[in-house]
């Protein structure tokens, strides 16, 4: 793990589109035993801060670092097999699937066999297939999903949905947790359902979860610590009730009185 | 065959147990696991798969549990109380703490933290057991109002990783305080069980009480006993039968199959994974004995006409021929008849196609015992599943008494809840019962009813002669077949003194297609019941129509004599399950349609007897001073706002000769 007991860091990160600067030397550190919120306007970079998080985008400085490795320009399947999960504003299920399917999918990199051994079925196919549907069927059970295990995935509601995206996330036994929005069009019910998920995530997988979100009132509920991002830039870091007061965050958004 | 032989053939060897001096639950625990040690006991499905646990798992369990209650001080005379789902540890927990000595107190899982203060101080529990968060949250919420428990023991840890309190000990935790506990007292266990007595409390079961407080009834290992003995001298059952544990322990009925059939027998006993997950357990397990309340039937039944609902016409199509060719072969063996030639070489194909898969859907397909435990559901639920092959019969009984009747035999009324069951004559005598001048059933026989934890007064009051005062009306067929027909506190007394039961007969003439609506007659100044109908036009029309009987008007129509001879017939249908006395003696069909524009219905369409009293008083009159027929003059509102009269001849008819 990291000298600092960072688990997760980046180092001044700056990200350009042309000439639309996303991030501008955003430093960020994820502790190993937290719930971390990044929160913002809209278009305040949250989601791009994510995406260099995990490899999607490639920022043109700066460094992010897992532990004691950097990862700045590994691939995503690189940085996702060493532990760092997220998931998706939009969902990227297999809709056809059923939920065990979608779930073993986020198995994909533990299984050893290939396509031939796996057609004749193999005893150790055989083994590999009790050894990760009962990793599975953990998962099923953490989030409570039994009564739907063989349901078709494109057939279930949105918040069913966005839960086995969870799902298929935790699948990979990650040592990180990205969550991008996980609330966005949620009814209040599926939000606390998911703000509970979250909150066991850390406390009983004692996985780290980095949570972007627009909801406050989640965010205040579930984080322990919250970044707030306005323009690429961090203008703010600290517990929520520090948030809450911090006269910069109030000015990024609700804007600021006009001089009369 | 006398009652003797059927006896003796149900029955078979399951009473050599008792030979051998098993008298409590955990004696029967401990003398089973010697028998069938490798067997299968208890099944629950966890992580997706179905979890078997032995006779001897689950004697380690218990007996690990129970040495683990012992060193928290639990001992014989306390009571444990236990709250969750159906699943294995509450079984386990429940046949620790009995193996000690203590008595059980089960709540109902839904219940609020105030209603659990007062069954945990009444019952002076000194644990309790929980399954999950939502539980122990409650017990939490409460405890400092019960200082007697110390203990709040739970076995589903999710959401309390960081939970952290003096009294909270995880399940696990008190076993592995009881194999500790067990080293030094290597016995420790077996003499407590030995020690136990049939007439030991085993279980204290909270009647729900829907006027006052809820009474603590008391129910002894030989009262469970004798229940199973009951039930299978009835209707015999296989051992290790796959059976599903779905209603809640809390509820006396449970207490006698899962809990103590399932050591008897032996049953497999299975638990659902989630009780959404209930209908598909039901099929994965092969289910072969289910026990569900009314209410779960009706939503099964409810489930199927929804689903078809939504199906294609073509599969609706197919799906309304099965169900016919089911009602016309299945329902007349059910009555005893033999369905003709031509239904019984369909059946078959009708079976395959539709019947069958039904069942299979339902995971019902090799269901061979289904029972309905209460006191009767609408006869029409009990034909839907009987139509599609499933044998589903009711039970009838008391917490305080056991279980009364079951439908026997392959042949049985629907309308009823069933025959007697026999009692195993070492366990008490034969369950005897009368009908007291109100219509209360009483009863008497068997292991007998063993009172109401620390309630003297209600005990008296529920027992004052001998005969325990069930507060139901039921009468009894020629065919020896019980019929319930309402809570002594609905029925309504003639001057004779005779009670009738008038929700019971207004919703069976409902049920006929041809009465619409009707309203029964009869209070403290007469001295018979009798009936308005109100005739339904919708379905006695066409058939009017088919038969060539003209009519002009509604009145016409309701006035017709053939007419008056079929609700006649409608009537008589009803009075067979009613006593002499409660039998309908005369009837008018009314002359108009009960409105509600008129006030003689409320919007929701239920009548209002008050009013129609006032507005019909001369038919009532007419009634009861033994006219056959009368000009009737009825005031009718029009739809355009008018008012007027209608003037009718309206025949007053009688039943079987009364009346006068």
């Amino acid at each position: 793990m990291a000298e600092n007991g960072h688990l997760m860091r980046t180092e001044g990160l700056h990200l350009r589109f042309g000439g639309v600067i996303a991030l501008s030397d955003v430093s960020v550190n994820v502790d190993r035993s937290e719930i971390l919120a990044i929160i913002g306007p809209n278009g305040a970079g949250k989601s791009c801060l994510m995406n260099c998080m995990n490899g999607f985008y490639r920022s043109q400085q700066g460094r992010v670092f897992f532990g004691k490795q950097e990862i700045t320009n590994l691939k995503p399947h690189k940085i996702a097999a060493l532990g760092v999960a997220r998931t998706f504003q939009g969902m990227q299920l297999f809709p056809g699937l059923t939920v065990i399917e979608n779930l073993l999918t986020g198995r994909h990199s533990y299984m050893k066999t290939n396509a031939l051994t796996d057609f004749f079925y193999r005893p150790w196919t055989h083994k590999q297939e009790m050894r990760e549907r009962r990793k599975v069927e953990e998962i099923i059970d953490f989030l409570e999903i039994k009564n739907i295990r063989h349901r078709v995935v494109g057939a279930l509601s949105y918040g069913l949905r966005k839960r086995i995206d969870l799902g298929r996330a935790l699948a990979m036994g990650p040592k990180l947790l990205l969550m991008d929005e996980p609330m966005a069009g949620m009814n209040l019910e599926e939000k606390e359902d998911i703000a509970r998920f979250v909150i066991d995530i850390r406390e009983a997988m004692d996985i780290p979860v980095v949570i972007v979100e627009h909801d406050m009132q989640v965010v205040m509920d579930v984080a322990d610590r919250i970044y707030v991002l306005n323009f690429g830039n961090v203008i703010a870091e600290g517990p929520p009730a520090e948030i809450k007061k911090n006269p910069e965050v109030i000015k990024a958004y609700l804007g600021e009185e006009q001089p009369t | 065959m006398s009652d003797n032989d059927h006896v003796q053939k149900n029955w078979g060897n399951l009473p050599e147990v008792l030979d051998q001096g098993v008298e409590t639950l955990p004696q029967l625990l401990l003398f089973q696991a010697r028998k069938f040690g490798d067997r299968v006991l208890h099944r629950k499905k966890d992580f997706g798969i179905w979890q078997r646990f032995t006779f001897n798992d689950v004697v380690e369990q218990v007996k690990t549990f129970a040495l683990g209650l012992a060193s928290l001080g639990v001992k014989r005379g306390d009571t444990v109380a236990l709250v969750g789902e159906n699943e294995p540890e509450l079984f386990w927990g429940e046949y620790a703490a009995q193996a000690l000595g203590a008595k059980c107190a089960c709540l109902y899982p839904d219940l609020t933290a105030a209603q659990m203060v007062y069954l945990l101080e009444h019952s002076e529990a000194v644990a309790v057991i929980c399954e999950d968060q939502e539980q122990v949250d409650k017990a939490l919420e409460i405890e400092d109002k019960i200082p007697a428990v110390g203990h709040i023991i739970y076995w589903d840890d999710r959401g309390m990783w960081k939970y952290k309190h003096p009294k909270l000990l995880k399940f696990q935790e008190v076993q592995q305080m009881g194999r500790e506990f067990g080293q030094t007292r290597s016995d420790y266990f077996e003499t407590e069980v030995a020690q136990g007595q049939g007439d030991d409390i085993a279980v204290i079961s909270y009647t729900s009480g829907t006027t006052g407080l809820p009474k603590g009834c008391i129910m002894t290992h030989f009262g469970l006993f004798d229940t199973v003995f009951r039930v299978t001298g009835a209707v015999p059952m296989r051992p290790f039968t796959q059976y599903l544990s779905y209603i809640s322990p809390a509820w006396a009925t449970e207490q006698m199959f899962g809990i103590t059939m399932g050591l008897f027998l032996p049953l497999v006993v299975n638990f659902p994974e989630e009780p959404e997950t209930v209908q598909e357990n039901l099929r994965e397990i092969g289910t072969e004995a289910v026990v569900f309340t009314p209410r779960q039937w009706e939503s099964l039944a409810s489930l199927v006409e929804s689903k078809m609902m939504d199906a294609g016409p073509i599969r609706r199509a197919f799906f309304r021929w099965g169900m016919s060719v089911g009602r016309k072969v299945n329902l007349a063996r059910l009555e005893g008849r033999t369905p003709s030639l031509l239904w019984r070489l369909i059946y078959p194909l009708a079976d395959q196609a539709v019947l069958f898969p039904l069942r299979d859907n339902l995971g019902l397909q090799v269901a061979y015992y289904t029972v309905s435990g209460g006191s009767g559901m609408a006869p029409d639920v009990f034909r839907f599943f009987h139509t599609m092959g499933v044998k589903l019969r009711n039970i009838f009984g008391t917490t305080e008494m056991g279980l009364f009747t079951l439908h026997q035999g392959e042949t049985y009324d629907l309308e009823t809840v069933g025959k007697w069951m026999p009692v195993l004559p070492r366990l008490g005598p034969s369950l005897e019962f009368k009908l007291s001048d109100e219509g209360e059933l009483l009863v008497k026989g068997g292991s007998g009813f063993a009172g109401y934890y620390k309630n003297p007064e209600a005990t008296d009051k529920a027992m004052p002669d001998g005969w325990y005062h069930t507060g139901d009306s039921l009468n009894m067929t020629d065919k020896k077949e019980m019929v319930y027909l309402d809570r002594l506190g609905d029925m309504r007394q003639l001057s004779t003194g005779h009670s009738y039961p008038p929700q019971f007969i207004e919703n069976r003439l409902r049920f006929s297609p041809f009465i619409k609506e009707c309203m029964t007659i009869g209070d403290q100044d007469k001295p018979f019941v009798s009936a308005f109908i109100n005739i339904d036009i919708g379905t006695l029309g066409p058939w009017a129509e088919q038969r060539r009987i003209g009519y002009t008007t509604f009145t016409d129509l309701s006035q017709n004599a053939k007419i008056r001879e079929l609700i006649k017939g409608e009537i008589e249908k009803v009075n067979y399950f009613l006593p002499e006395g409660s039998k309908v003696k005369r009837f008018i069909n009314l002359p108009k349609e009960l409105d509600p524009d008129e006030d003689e219905l409320t919007r929701s369409r239920k009548i209002r007897r008050k009013f129609l009293e006032g507005k019909y008083a001369d038919f009532i009159t007419a009634i009861y001073d033994g006219r056959t027929e009368f000009r009737a003059e009825v005031p009718v509102k029009y739809q355009d706002g008018r008012t007027g009269i209608l003037s009718a001849t309206v025949h007053v008819n009688d039943l079987g000769g009364e009346g006068k």
